[in-house]
């Protein structure tokens, strides 16, 4: 590793922040300068992490690019980043949204230009920050800092109503997050003993994982498995659910999940154009992505029983989505509802633990980010033009805007998962491996996966008949309104602007591997961690044991996270 | 009877309260020589410079080993240094925001910055106190000077009637306590609290019901003087009726000193008698004071009065910390505090250590936050104003991001740090204290505890709702800007900002400031 590579990462996380640094000290009236020196920022971030997308070796070793230095060491925390397949792709998909968010809102923000940029960019540093923490307490570090430019964002630039749906956006977020605060110290304290204990993930999580593994085998139980559950095993058997919980809350409202996604319509029409993009493209995988790294991977045994329970709401929250999609009149509300069914593909997948399910969720997370990110952006556009949200002021508008109504028309196909689309492997994928999970069997009744299989088609159905029925209202027919008789198309700014986002469309529907490639080992682990706690499973430990670096310095002696050689590790297959 | 000998170097651990009362006695002095036009602009400057001086004396005495002083009547320990330390932190930047506020209202003397220190040197000398009546008259030295600076400005009726309020209370609560402390006395003949712990538990066979009677008054004493809940009416009122810096001082340093105080007191009476019974009392008043000031606060549209309830607030967190050093072996207390399974286990000391220091850090980073915020709000108030009751509105907050950015995000700064949120100073402050108290066992009392400061979020975003999204008001007045205010707010948002992200020397000289002489 050259000196380079370990600083990669740090290198994309912090850049943005650099040139907000840059930004403050240019004079608030030069907003030309402004934007300029935000879309370099942003653009000089993306090559880097294009390059670390690049890095990334996906047969290497779990984490990648890592490092690490020792800080707050008194609170058993150390500065420890890195990335897997995952991560790495949902951090393409964060630097890939940055210029682009830039450009979308050079007109549509028209006041406090120098600090709307700021907080873009304050924002983009939380949000790389969250996806390559390694340890457990600098992640929800990053993950409540996001929270404070999100909640400017949507309450200084947003529509009418936007003070009530900025705190309404962070106390949600933050009620949830706190408990999940709560649940991290405990797992702290309980992950190892006095004197070694660590924030860190692989700490935590490697802690966790003998007791994790006594609990799956006394639950899949010959006789006598049971009775030598160790301290923690115990603890684990008694709290786990709750700790799990606590996570899961937190992650559940990010999601976010059904019946906790109250806030999300309110926050995505109210806020502007950017921040719909970045929080509909981004900040929404913070949850999923959650739930992938954290709360399932600690809490497998936990994770079994609860599974149907999720899966429920998941799947309700698909369908309730779609047909709170069928009931809108706000253009921007049906966007906002739609993500809530897409979020429940991403969670169903996650919880099916298929190999299938699992890397078409990740998928899915990419293209969700892709198109609705995109259909935010254009109906951004629309809007500046005509300053309604409401489908009954349009009608028409293909004959008047010909370019955009092409481009938003590629991006609804992305959106309904019409084959050739990223959309369609995502869904097809995520469909395919609820069906071919044991979802139903955790339930209680085989025949039950089907039932989950049938209402996640339905929703995919439903979600056709409300996106092609709006862009029928939108753009097809007559001409209803005069206003709209002249609204001009596309201008370059903004065929710019999508362009990339068509492109990403059709690469990634037509040649997925590169993508999934990098996605797959991640998939592979995350699967064996979940299976953990699957009564009877097999599970490779090479794969389930998490290897990191550890502190260079006086601590590493003491480290509970100290490498085991993976021979030595037990093998608990039955 | 022979006097004690005492040699110079006896008095070296007090150098942090003798500089205080020298800076003291030289703005009384000098103020004598001074026309009523006279430039006054050193004593500020001069009172900066003390407390700079004390706390820096106060940094080097945290590495000098923990020992008895001045003939057992006080300790010298890291922990006593570090507050110390706050308390300096506290006065310089009270200090630094009185300027502009005292030049507005013609009401600069030297009797106000000599005051402060008076007041601060009882604080700094009721954090070393072992002895109870020692700890008596430091108690008195700094209400007495609080009193006075509560009603300094003499005009209209709200200073006259917090200062009233206050010392009627306070003397009210110092009674209390002296009269806890009488009892203590008569069951173990000593009032020296290291001499305590020997003849107490004897007395607790003897006479459990003034041993408790004593302990259960000194604990109420003290609760008057932090502002637990249900001994915070007084609380609001007062920091409303005050100078802002004098709140600001009240909030932080007068809170941090009698918490220090309170924490000697119990520690070394938990080692006599039953450690359950300290226990109850600070989990309980930690519950009734993290909810009922969170809640209470909520209403508030006066952002001063808010502020007061939110320092009550603050007082739960910290008595949460309080509560962690009480608990012997995790789960065999109380079920409904926290399952027994749940905890860290650590080896007492350590899980005590730690307690210490999350208390320690989290008064330092309530310093920074609530002084700066009530330096923020004297830069916003009239005078005008004040007998109409809306010089502290949030309406004043309103625009502030498009007058005066820097200082929008100052507050801005402040507010989410007295929140909690990340990265700032509170929020590390807040998780040192939560993980205490989970490694203590008390995992119901912190869920409380994150559940009521998430509540307590809502009313400090009200205030950056009103700096960043509501428009100038019609003819708002201009802001002033004195270059102390800024001083003072520049120091404690880089404090707060940087301090949340570095952990810099603090947390060295915390690692060290978890040593309580005796343990």
């Amino acid at each position: 590793m050259s000196f380079f590579d370990n600083h990669l990462l740090n290198l994309v996380v912090f850049l943005p922040l650099l040139f907000a640094a840059l930004v403050l000290v240019l004079p608030a009236s030069e907003a030309g300068q402004i934007r300029t020196v935000t879309l370099i920022g942003m653009l000089v971030d993306a090559v880097f992490g294009v390059w670390a997308y690049m890095r990334y070796v996906p047969g290497g070793p779990e984490f990648q690019l890592e490092y690490r230095v020792p800080w707050f060491e008194m609170f058993g925390t150390s500065y420890h980043i890195g990335v897997d397949g995952l991560a790495v792709s949902l951090l393409l998909l964060t630097v890939f949204l940055g210029p682009l968010v830039v450009m979308a809102s050079t007109t549509y923000i028209s006041h406090r230009i120098k600090e709307f940029h700021l907080a873009l960019l304050v924002l983009q540093t939380t949000m790389l920050g969250a996806l390559v923490s390694l340890d457990v307490l600098l992640f929800y570090i990053f993950f409540e800092a996001m929270l404070i430019p999100m909640y400017l964002m949507v309450g200084v630039w947003g529509a009418e109503d936007r003070q009530m749906a900025a705190v309404k956006f962070f106390l949600y977020t933050l009620a949830g997050s706190l408990l999940m605060l709560v649940a991290i110290i405990a797992v702290y304290f309980i992950s190892a003993p006095a004197g070694s204990r660590s924030f860190d993930y692989a700490a935590i999580y490697n802690g966790l994982l003998d007791a994790n593994r006594q609990l799956s085998a006394c639950a899949a139980g010959p006789e006598g498995a049971c009775d030598s559950l160790t301290g923690l095993a115990r603890t684990l058997y008694t709290w786990g659910p709750w700790l799990f919980g606590a996570f899961a809350l937190a992650f559940a409202i990010k999601v976010p999940m059904w019946p906790v996604h109250t806030w999300l319509p309110d926050a995505h029409v109210q806020a502007p154009v950017a921040g719909s993009m970045i929080l509909a493209g981004v900040m929404l995988k913070m949850g999923t992505f959650g739930f992938w790294r954290f709360a399932i991977p600690f809490f497998p045994v936990a994770t079994q029983g609860a599974r149907p329970f999720l899966a429920v709401l998941s799947v309700i929250g698909i369908v309730y989505g779609a047909l709170m999609c069928l009931a809108q009149r706000d253009i921007k509300k049906l966007i906002a509802y739609s993500s809530v069914s897409h979020l429940g593909y991403c969670m169903l997948g996650i919880l099916a633990v298929t190999a299938e399910g699992a890397t078409g969720s990740a998928y899915q997370m990419l293209n969700h980010g892709v198109s609705t990110g995109a259909l935010f952006l254009l109906f951004g556009f629309l809007y500046e033009r005509r300053h309604t949200r409401l489908m009954a002021d349009f009608g028409g508008i293909a004959k008047v805007m010909p370019m955009f109504t092409t481009a938003f028309l590629i991006i609804t196909f992305s959106s309904v998962a019409v084959p050739g689309t990223n959309g369609f492997i995502g869904e097809f994928l995520v469909l395919l491996g609820t069906f071919k999970s044991d979802l139903g069997a955790a339930a209680g009744n085989v025949h039950l996966t089907a039932v989950f299989g049938a209402f996640a088609t339905l929703g995919v159905i439903l979600g056709a008949a409300y996106m092609l029925w709006m862009v029928q209202k939108v753009f097809f027919g007559g001409l209803t309104h005069r206003e709209n008789q002249h609204l001009p198309d596309l201008s370059l700014r903004e065929g710019v602007t999508v362009l990339p986002f068509l492109i990403l469309v059709l690469v990634m529907g037509l040649m997925p591997q590169p993508f999934l490639d990098r996605i797959n080992p991640s998939t592979e682990r995350f699967l064996a961690r979940a299976r953990v706690g699957t009564p009877g499973a097999t599970v490779d430990p090479s794969q389930v044991r998490v290897e990191v670096m550890s502190l260079p310095s006086k601590q590493t002696a003491a480290a509970p996270s100290a490498p085991v050689p993976l021979a030595a590790v037990p093998s608990t297959r039955q | 009877m022979t006097l004690p000998s005492l040699s110079l170097a006896d008095f070296f651990p007090l150098l942090p309260a003798i500089l205080m009362v020298v800076g003291a006695c030289i703005l009384l002095l000098s103020e004598v020589f001074l026309s009523a036009t006279s430039s006054r602009a050193y004593q500020a400057v001069l009172t900066v410079v003390t407390s700079v001086a004390a706390g820096a004396v106060a940094v080097a005495m945290m590495f000098e080993p923990p020992r008895e002083v001045m003939l057992g009547f006080g300790v010298l320990d890291p922990f006593s240094s570090f507050l110390t330390f706050v308390v300096s932190v506290c006065v310089g930047l009270a200090a630094l925001s009185s300027v502009g506020f005292l030049r507005n209202r013609g009401a600069e003397r030297g009797e106000f910055y000599a005051l402060m220190l008076f007041a601060s040197a009882g604080m700094s000398l009721l954090a070393m106190s072992n002895e109870l009546i020692t700890l008596f008259v430091n108690i008195e030295v700094l209400s007495i000077a609080t009193y006075a600076l509560t009603a300094y400005l003499r005009r209209g009726t709200r200073p006259s009637e917090a200062g009233f309020k206050y010392f009627i209370l306070g003397a009210f609560s110092s009674a209390v306590l002296l009269y806890g402390a009488a009892l203590l006395y008569g069951a173990t003949g000593t009032t020296n609290l290291s001499a305590m712990v020997g003849p107490l538990g004897g007395a607790m066979q003897a006479q459990p019901a003034l041993v408790y009677t004593g302990v259960v008054l000194v604990g109420a004493g003290f609760a008057f003087k932090i502002a637990a809940v249900p001994f915070h009416m007084w609380t609001p009122d007062v920091y409303e009726g005050a100078p802002s810096p004098v709140s600001a001082l009240m909030s932080a340093g007068v809170k941090a000193a009698a918490f220090a105080a309170m924490v000697r007191v119990f520690f070394t009476l938990g080692q006599g008698i039953d450690p359950r019974l300290p226990l109850a009392l600070f989990s309980a008043l930690a519950f009734l004071t993290m909810v009922g000031g969170n809640l209470l606060a909520i209403p508030q549209r006066n952002v001063k009065r808010m502020l007061a309830y939110s320092s009550i607030a603050h007082a739960g967190y910290l008595l949460l910390g309080v509560a962690a050093l009480f608990v012997t072996a995790p789960g065999e207390q109380f079920r409904l505090l926290g399952p027994s399974e749940l905890t860290g286990g650590s080896p007492l000391d350590l899980a005590r250590a730690g307690a210490l220091r999350g208390i320690l850090y989290y008064l330092l980073a309530y310093t920074f936050s609530a002084v700066g915020a009530f330096a923020m709000v004297s830069a916003l108030e009239r005078r005008e104003d004040e007998e109409k009751g809306t010089a502290w509105d949030l309406e004043r907050f309103s625009g502030l991001a498009q007058r005066r950015p820097g200082w929008a995000f100052a507050m801005a700064a402040f507010m989410l740090s007295l929140g909690g949120i990340p990265p700032t100073i509170g929020f590390m402050s807040k998780l040192l204290i939560f993980q205490s108290a989970v490694d203590a066992g008390l995992i119901g009392l912190t869920i409380v505890a994150v559940l009521s400061s998430a509540a307590g979020v809502y009313y400090y975003l009200r205030v950056v709702v009103y700096m960043f999204m509501r428009p100038v008001p019609e003819g708002a007045q201009v802001l002033e800007r004195n270059w102390g205010t800024e001083l003072a707010l520049v120091v404690s948002t880089a404090a707060v900002v940087v301090l949340g992200i570095i952990p810099g020397p603090i947390t060295a000289w915390l690692e060290q400031a978890g040593t309580l002489f005796g343990r």
